[in-house]
């Protein structure tokens, strides 16, 4: 009973450091649109997320129950008795942070939510067997949402961004108050920051809660969070968060990706209500891919934006990867312990301090690189193409070709009346010179006449084709160069 | 048999697409009605990083020169211009609500 109680203290301090590297790798998901689009200074941001983060914690506790009472089904627990099954979480865990490293080690983009469960799910294979995880479960709360919340994601920021501009949108050229969405970004930002304390910072209650569960030190009847819990797991997140914005601080300005007020807006609404949606109804999902989507969205809801297949799958296989791949580490911590027993709890101890010391120096480094300069949010941004001036749109070009319309037939107008005015001058018997003039006027005004009636039919091309419009679109070819050649 | 509950991803959804889109419709329609009450917001980035490459000091002062010109040629009344604004705060309040609303919802809710 010792050693049990020893491997849950373990299990504790091993959940909340990473709830710690949670905070700290996720502070840039949620504060990297406002300070790239200057709504918000980067020290005021950090601040701003890690007190919302601490907040959030507190709102909810349905993702924490779904992670404590529902991913590894209890009677196998209990077959296996405290003493086997607590090392298996602390594997778990082990493999869950030792992917979390790797991944930032190499600039891969991750989700710690989907490395912890990748580790829990793979370490119990191994030690329970396939009887142990109720696969329905895992299926209905955390693959099918980790698949479906970034598509959910990001067809709301589509839309929502569409509606943005959309609604404030001018077409007589006076100003339209889009810079006013900076002040709106600050809200929107904190209700992501908020979400994410929500979301992430119960994954880490639900593991120590299923450790306390399996234990005894608490009822398997109730799978609440208990209170020192939940407070212990807001604290550490929120401090991880604090932490981790200065060193965005540090490497600020570096590889942003571009995003208008508007668009950030509307992006960080969606990942905000995504979220706390799901957070209500118990879907651990990741915050990091959710915020992803609605950037990738929110982008393609511009004009004359195009997706960049080639960093959406290389994202898209990095999403992928990380439940299996976690999974893999976990149940090589978990053979260890299988096949050595408290000798294999005593090298996955080694193992992870070995991991959080390497984490720590990692962290302490100032060499700015790919790999820590941005955050996968931002990066994901990079999978859609905009250009720097969109074409135009349907309804400006019909205001266009009325307009072209009109002037044609002012057009038409005068050159006939230049024509009848040469005509009359002749019968007359004017001067040769005057009817001369007279003519050459006639012939101006049915050229003016022409060229108005060309313009009139190219906008008619341009509103009724899309791809036409798209045609005149401008674009930053330095700037694509320059993405490209990074 | 693995049962999965769809509704609740429809659910999720909804409630999602519901309250990004009203809160992102109300304070975009705020920002309309400041524009139509002559009060052009300008806001300036508290802070220049390198992602801000469309916009430069000189660019808001001419913007901050074009909301000015556009508040004077304003061919509405001072009534109309007054209920514009009126409107503007309410759209903001609304939006206040949607955020306000959706965040009770989830902690009174469980």
């Amino acid at each position: 009973m010792e050693t049990a109680a020893l491997v849950v203290v373990l299990v504790i301090a091993l959940a909340l450091f990473f709830d710690f590297t949670n905070g700290f790798h996720d502070t840039a998901n949620a504060m990297a649109t406002p300070i790239a689009t200057g709504a918000l200074k980067p020290k005021t941001a950090v601040l701003l997320a890690a007190v919302l983060n601490l907040i959030g914690a507190f709102l909810s506790t349905e993702v924490a129950k779904t992670v404590s009472g529902g991913i590894v089904r209890e009677d196998a627990i209990s077959k296996m008795g405290a003493e086997v099954f607590l090392p298996l979480i602390f594997a778990g865990l082990i493999g869950a942070i030792t992917w979390n490293m790797l991944t930032w080690l190499l600039g891969l983009p991750s989700s710690s939510s989907h490395a912890l469960f990748g580790g829990l799910i793979g370490a119990t294979l191994v030690g329970v067997g396939a009887t142990g995880i109720d696969f329905g479960m895992v299926l209905s709360k955390i693959i099918l949402p980790a698949v479906i919340a970034p598509l959910t994601a990001g067809l709301i920021a589509f839309a929502a961004t569409k509606i943005a501009y959309g609604v404030t949108r001018r077409y007589d050229g006076k100003p339209d108050g889009r810079s006013g969405f900076r002040w709106g970004q600050i809200f929107t930002s904190s209700l992501v920051a908020l979400a994410h304390g929500t979301n992430d910072a119960q994954k880490t209650m639900g593991v120590i809660t299923l450790a306390l569960i399996t234990i005894g030190w608490q009822s398997g009847a109730h799978h609440e969070p208990q209170l020192w819990v939940i407070v212990a797991c807001a604290f550490t997140i929120a401090l991880g968060t604090y932490l981790g914005g200065w060193r965005i601080i540090r490497t600020l300005g570096k590889g942003l990706t571009e995003v208008k007020p508007a668009q950030g807006f509307a992006a960080e609404s969606s990942t905000a209500a995504t979220i706390l949606a799901s957070s209500a109804l118990g879907f651990a999902l990741s915050t990091t891919q959710v915020a992803s989507g609605s950037v990738i969205g929110s982008g393609l809801g511009r004009r004359g934006a195009t997706v960049r297949w080639a960093t959406a799958g290389r994202i898209a296989i990095g999403w992928l990867l990380t439940l299996p791949a976690a999974g893999g580490v976990g149940a090589l911590a978990a053979l260890l312990v299988i096949w050595l027993g408290t000798w294999g709890v005593a090298i996955d101890a080694v193992l992870a301090l070995v991991i959080i010391v390497g984490l720590f120096m990692y962290s302490r480094r100032n060499e700015v690189t790919h790999a820590n300069a941005m955050s996968d949010v931002a990066e994901s941004g990079l999978a859609v193409d905009q250009p720097e001036v969109p074409g135009p749109t349907r309804r400006a070009t019909r205001i266009e070709l009325m307009r072209a319309l009109e002037r044609a037939e002012r057009k038409a107008d005068e050159a006939e009346r230049a024509a009848r005015r040469a005509k009359k001058l002749k019968k007359v018997g004017a001067s040769p010179a005057e009817v001369k003039a007279a003519k050459r006027a006639a012939q101006k005004a049915a050229d003016k006449f022409a060229e108005a009636e060309r313009a009139a039919q190219e906008w008619e091309l341009l509103s009724a084709s899309r791809k036409e419009r798209a045609k005149l679109a401008e674009w930053d070819i330095a700037v694509d160069e320059q993405e490209d050649a990074r | 048999m693995i049962s999965i509950d769809w509704i609740a991803f429809l659910n999720v959804f909804g409630a999602a697409l519901l309250g990004a889109g009203s809160i992102v419709l109300f304070y975009a329609l705020g920002l309309r009605m400041l524009v139509r009450a002559g009060r052009v917001p300008v806001v300036t980035p508290v802070e220049f990083t390198d992602a801000i490459t469309v916009l430069s000091e000189k660019e808001i002062r001419r913007a901050a020169k074009q909301a000015e010109k556009a508040a004077r040629k304003s061919p509405l009344s001072e009534g109309q211009k007054t209920l514009a604004f009126v409107a503007a705060i309410a759209c903001f309040a609304l939006c206040a609500l949607a955020v306000i609303g959706g965040i009770l919802l989830i902690v009174v809710g469980h």
